[in-house]
């Protein structure tokens, strides 16, 4: 069984003078989950794509199957059986759900006519290989992420696949969906095959891994058996320093910010209650699709609530639209930086003014100086790694973009701030700067909510955690009473325990 | 089953029909004359040549783009067609409708090249031949309608391949000519069904970095429908020209607009990756019989620009809507 | 020194090629023709050409920033001055009755831009459907009150719009200038225009910023609406009668400047400055060539070959640019 499959010496790329990947070494055998750790940018998406075959390393050697390649293209990669599941899975939305499936046989064998008896066929054969359901005639847009997951999983293993490549897997499934994930995969594995995942949150990784490859500014910094690995060395070898956990416990304040009575709206969530006070963060999780996400959004008034109490600093309020919830002084850090939080086309001023730009609306119309020096004092005070408030946003890092999102609700002065999932895809570093953040302006008596399902961020930062589940809110608990494998077991028992 | 059926019963294609038959219900009652042979025959003429445009017009927003320059591209074709054959003493049919997919590729062939490979957006890119193509019939070729045509051409105009004498004594024919849409059709269903090109089309119309990396061609089957509606634009100028005996520079310019509609009427999806050649030929019926039967329901004739513009918008909030409430439901 | 530098570096590029493309025109057109080209008639009339065109091309300029594109404006145009000349020549051709007529048509045009803007952003169709749809839709209310012929017998009076001058500047040209002016203001002094230009870039992320979209839209084809329907007054005074096909040709050229001008047909960027200068350029190309005699069928092709030439050479620059960053 301990057998190679691929194995990559010395890969070096650069892209016009900017090295992505300086000396990268990777082995990955046959029957084994190797998972690829780093931050965001330190080189993974690249090195995934050298082993498609969509980039040619400037140096290095690749072995499949202990034969040296000299040249990967990205049909000789997949005809020597590597597949690559990309993180929007690249299924068509339009076709259904046999077509995607048998899409790239037919267009492996290079046909030229259309076989649909024989595309469900094939789709039927590889659901049944994995133990999954699903009605091949419905389009795929139709269906749900996991299933959309299982439609590119079934193509990829169609072809005697021997090296299934899993670009972040988990990040849009929920806790059941990734157990399922999980067997999957122990099964695709018992097969022997090679799987990689690329994967950077700890607790899903001990779960499935059986290698750990950690990669740093295109380097690598450690590899070796999961077993070798405790939480410490991973941090370390991730971010290259220690970052030290530190624990938000506040003194308890009776003063209320917030509090939602018996809010609604069905089909989301039902009968949620709770307070905030002065001083505290609040964290709302639960399993994707337990009404956590859609209670902030309800909260800033995207999908309002229909029923229930809404009391912010004293009086209460209607939030019926986003209008509303700003004039509130609501702000809200959306779960999908790119599409819905960043301006990528606009600079990092205009980035930073859009929810605030009447306030530069002055006699002789915008002032556009003073635009400048608030994104220049924000890009200083948040930590950012800026130049100046004019290049593109799309310049920075997720980090750094994560920050002025940030940056962009503060400049509105909010008296609560929901983030829902404010750390998505950002790099550890920039991960404590966030949370640091966080917590002073909770200090400062903001008030603030995040939604998440991290549970170490939860169980660092927050000093109330709220658990939902299918759309019913446990009480609020104090998390001086949890900690993180106690908040992962209330996650996923079907019981909700106040 | 149920399920199936009610799928089946609730399909664009089915709207389309639901809403066809309730209007000659309607119009069967203000004026019984509607319902014979006789309305099927005009209809059928009256479709002929935008069927033609409606089927390429589909495959283009299928794929993702949109295609406004065939009207243009069409006039030119035809109107350098006429010339040429006129020019020439050539006689044949077969020759000309060559030659007009030539000229037709051609302009094809240049969307392509400005869509495919410069990115450029497709409606500004057509808009942009669609002036290049017309200012070039107007200016380079001619400006006057051309009556003298070769003899084939009115040979083949007097080919009926079906006839009925009303009761009123006038004939009802119907021309040969229907054949070359009907063929068209078929021709997109089976490409598009039964071949791993049109399923390319619909992958690169639902999400073109999959179908790159899924191994599909999508430089190359982009292109291969801008030729395509390109060469057909060709088709369907010279078969407008035979059917009506006249070559004229500018008579197709503003179709585009009645062809998308149909087209959108249909079912297809303006935002790609979704439609059906039925649903095409459904669309262009509409039209056709809103536009033929107009007067039948006592509008004026310049009341009949507002009330089609206003069908259309209706007709295309439905099919929008619709696609949106598809996109929202539950996902299972 | 540095600093006029820097200035001129950080200057719009497209438009300081646009004036150095005018200013070239001028100079060979100067050489070549200069009674004819240079003349006052000549340079009087090029004024009171463009504004109608210049006002179309202003509408679609925010359409085109706000994400969508407005293939409507024509139809609406002829629409307004239907109206308007209709109103006129019914209340007997009288001052107020020119005055209620302009007042009229630009209501018309806000209506028409309203709906438009109602259909793109409550229902959320796609911006060219609704648009081309309302073409068709907007000639057709205009055919309804026409019944096809072209409305005449309006007051002498009503033709200063199109044909006056006020100290030897026509008043077209006033009013394109107005226009211009107000349209700059609104994309670089207030919140709207930041909103629109949010908008264009992103409107969801405009959305999760508070940006409320339905609103920026239908204020967006409002405006555009009411630009389409001055140029529409114009043309009816210049023509001295209303029908529903003046103009066809000028949903393409207004499309050429915009993009001529700068603005990206992706929406988020456009400058008021740039869609001017293209405007002016424009009309002196239209100027040079009438005085050449050159066929007006041969400007279409014309109009057509610049307008790819354009794009694709700005293609290339971003393709450039991208790969240099």
């Amino acid at each position: 069984m301990d057998k190679t499959f691929l194995k990559l010496e010395n890969i070096k790329k650069t892209f016009g003078g900017v090295q992505a990947l300086k000396s990268v070494a990777l082995e990955v055998r046959s029957g084994e989950v190797h998972c690829l750790a780093g931050e965001n940018g330190c080189g993974k998406s690249t090195l995934i794509k050298v082993i498609s075959g969509a980039h040619d390393p400037t140096s290095g050697e690749i072995y499949i199957e202990g034969k040296k390649i000299d040249k990967l293209t990205p049909i000789d990669s997949i005809q020597k059986g590597i597949q690559v599941i990309y993180q929007d899975f690249a299924v068509f939305p339009n076709l259904t759900v046999a077509e995607n499936i048998a899409m790239n046989h037919a267009l492996m064998t290079g046909t030229k006519v259309m076989n649909w008896k024989k595309s469900r066929e094939i789709a039927l054969k590889a659901m049944e290989q994995i133990g999954a359901h699903m009605d091949p005639d419905v389009l795929v847009e139709r269906l749900s992420v996991a299933n959309k997951q299982m439609v590119a999983i079934c193509r990829a293993i169609i072809n005697d696949a021997k090296l299934l490549i899993l670009d972040e897997p988990t990040t849009a499934l929920t806790q059941k969906e990734v157990s399922r994930l999980n067997m999957i995969i122990r099964g695709l594995k018992e097969k022997g095959m090679a799987i990689v995942i690329v994967n950077h949150k700890l607790d899903e990784i001990y779960d499935i891994a059986d290698r750990l490859t950690i990669l740093r500014n295109g380097e690598n910094v450690a590899s070796g058996p999961i077993e070798e690995f405790d939480r410490k060395r991973f941090i370390k070898c991730m971010t290259g320093r220690e970052v030290e956990e530190v624990y938000y416990r506040p003194e308890a304040n009776k003063e209320e910010i917030l509090k939602v009575e018996h809010l609604t709206r069905k089909g989301a969530f039902e009968d949620v209650s709770f307070t905030l006070n002065k001083g505290e963060v609040l964290g709302i999780t639960g399993l994707l699709g337990s009404g956590r996400g859609e209670l902030g959004d309800a909260l800033f008034g995207i999908a309002p609530a229909v029923a229930g109490k809404i009391i912010l600093n004293g009086k209460e309020v209607t939030i019926k639209s986003i209008g509303d919830a700003m004039k509130c002084n609501i702000a809200y850090v959306p779960e999908d930086r790119l599409t819905q939080g960043l301006f990528l086309d606009c600079s990092i001023q205009e980035n930073t003014v859009a929810a605030s730009i009447s306030r530069y609306m002055e006699k002789g119309g915008l002032n556009y100086k003073k635009m400048y020096e608030v994104t220049a004092k924000w890009i200083q005070k948040i930590g950012c790694n800026a130049k100046s408030p004019k290049p593109l946003i799309r310049t920075l890092s997720g980090g750094n973009a994560q920050k002025m999102v940030i940056a962009k609700w503060l400049n509105t002065d909010p008296d609560l701030l929901i983030l829902n999932g404010p750390t998505v895809g950002v790099d550890i570093g920039s991960k404590s700067d966030i949370h640091k953040i966080l917590r002073e302006l909770a200090v400062q008596g903001v008030g603030i909510i995040v939604i998440s399902d991290d549970i170490s961020e939860l169980i660092q930062n927050c000093s109330k955690i709220l658990i939902m589940k299918n759309g019913k809110a446990s009480g609020s608990i104090n998390s001086r009473e949890l900690d993180e494998i106690k908040l992962a077991r209330m996650l996923t028992s079907e019981e909700v325990t106040a | 089953m149920k399920e199936r059926m009610k799928r089946g019963l609730t399909t664009n294609e089915m709207i389309v029909v639901y809403i066809i038959f309730a209007l000659c219900v309607l119009i069967g009652v203000v004026n019984p004359a509607f319902a014979g042979v006789s309305t099927v025959v005009t209809l059928l003429r009256s479709m002929l040549v935008t069927l033609i445009f409606a089927a390429f017009e589909m495959l283009v927003i299928i794929s993702g783009g949109i295609d406004v320059s065939f009207p243009a591209v069409a006039s030119f074709s035809m109107y350098a067609t006429a010339m040429i054959m006129n020019a020439s003493g050539l006689d044949h049919v077969v020759i000309a409708f060559l030659i007009a997919i030539v000229i037709g590729m051609m302009f094809g062939a240049l969307n392509s090249v400005l869509i495919v490979r410069f990115k450029i957006p497709p409606l500004i890119a057509t808009l942009g031949v669609s002036s290049v193509a017309n200012g070039a019939t107007l200016s380079f070729l001619g400006s006057k309608e051309i009556n003298r045509l070769p003899e084939s051409f009115g040979k083949l105009s007097r080919v009926f391949i079906y006839e009925y004498a009303g009761e009123t004594g006038i004939t009802y024919q119907l021309t040969v000519l229907i054949l070359i849409p009907m063929i068209i059709c078929i021709g997109i269903w089976i490409l598009l069904k039964f071949t791993m090109l049109g399923r390319g089309i619909y992958a690169v119309g639902g999400d073109k970095n999959a179908a790159r990396v899924a191994g599909f061609r999508v430089t190359f089957i982009q292109s291969f429908v801008y030729v395509l509606a390109g060469g057909l634009a060709g088709v369907g100028g010279v078969t407008y020209m035979i059917l009506m005996r006249q070559a004229h520079p500018q008579v197709l310019m503003g179709t585009e607009m009645m062809v998308i509609a149909a087209v959108v009427m249909g079912g297809t999806r303006i935002t790609g990756g979704h439609g059906t050649i039925l649903g095409t030929i459904l669309g262009v019926t509409l039209i056709a019989l809103i536009q033929n039967n107009l007067i039948m329901l006592g509008i004026p004739t310049y009341g009949q620009t507002f009330v089609v513009g206003l069908l259309i918008v209706i007709g295309t909030s439905i099919t929008s809507l619709r696609t949106k409430r598809i996109q929202n439901s539950i996902k299972i | 020194m540095e600093k006029i530098q820097n200035r001129l570096r950080s200057s719009d590029k497209n438009s300081m090629m646009l004036f150095l493309i005018a200013v070239v025109i001028f100079l060979v057109m100067g050489i070549l023709e200069p009674s004819s080209f240079l003349g006052i008639k000549n340079i009087q009339g090029m004024c009171t050409q463009l504004p109608e065109f210049g006002l179309i091309a202003f509408g679609m300029m925010l359409a085109m920033i706000s994400g969508g594109i407005d293939l409507s404006l024509v139809g609406i145009a002829n629409f307004a001055g239907i109206v308007s000349a209709s109103i006129i020549v019914r209340m007997g051709g009288g001052g107020f009755s020119i005055l209620a007529g302009c007042i009229a048509a630009i209501v018309v045009g806000a209506v028409c831009g309203c709906f438009n803007g109602f259909m793109i952003g409550y229902l959320q169709i796609p911006a060219m459907l609704v648009t081309l749809c309302g073409l068709q839709l907007y000639t057709g209310c205009g055919l309804m009150i026409t019944k096809g012929p072209a409305i005449t017998g309006l007051p002498e009076a009503y033709s200063f719009l199109g044909n006056g001058m006020i100290l030897g500047v026509p008043v077209a040209f006033l009013i394109f200038i107005a226009a211009g002016v107000v349209v700059y203001f609104l994309l670089r002094s207030t919140i709207y225009g930041q909103h629109v230009r949010y908008m264009g870039t992103n409107s969801m992320a405009s959305r999760y910023s508070g940006i409320n979209n339905l609103a920026v839209t239908i204020k967006t084809y409002m405006m555009s609406g009411i630009l389409g329907s001055l140029a529409g007054l114009i043309m009816v005074s210049r023509y001295n009668s209303a029908k529903t096909d003046y103009g066809s040709s000028y949903t393409l050229l207004s499309l050429l400047i915009v993009v001529l001008g700068g603005t990206n047909p992706d929406g988020g960027k456009g400058s008021a400055i740039g869609v001017f200068l293209s405007v002016v350029v424009l009309q002196l190309v239209s100027s040079a060539f009438n005085i050449m005699r050159v066929d007006s069928s041969l400007k279409t092709f014309v109009w057509g070959v610049i307008l790819i030439i354009v794009i694709v050479a700005e293609q290339l620059g971003n393709k450039r640019r991208m790969r240099n960053a």
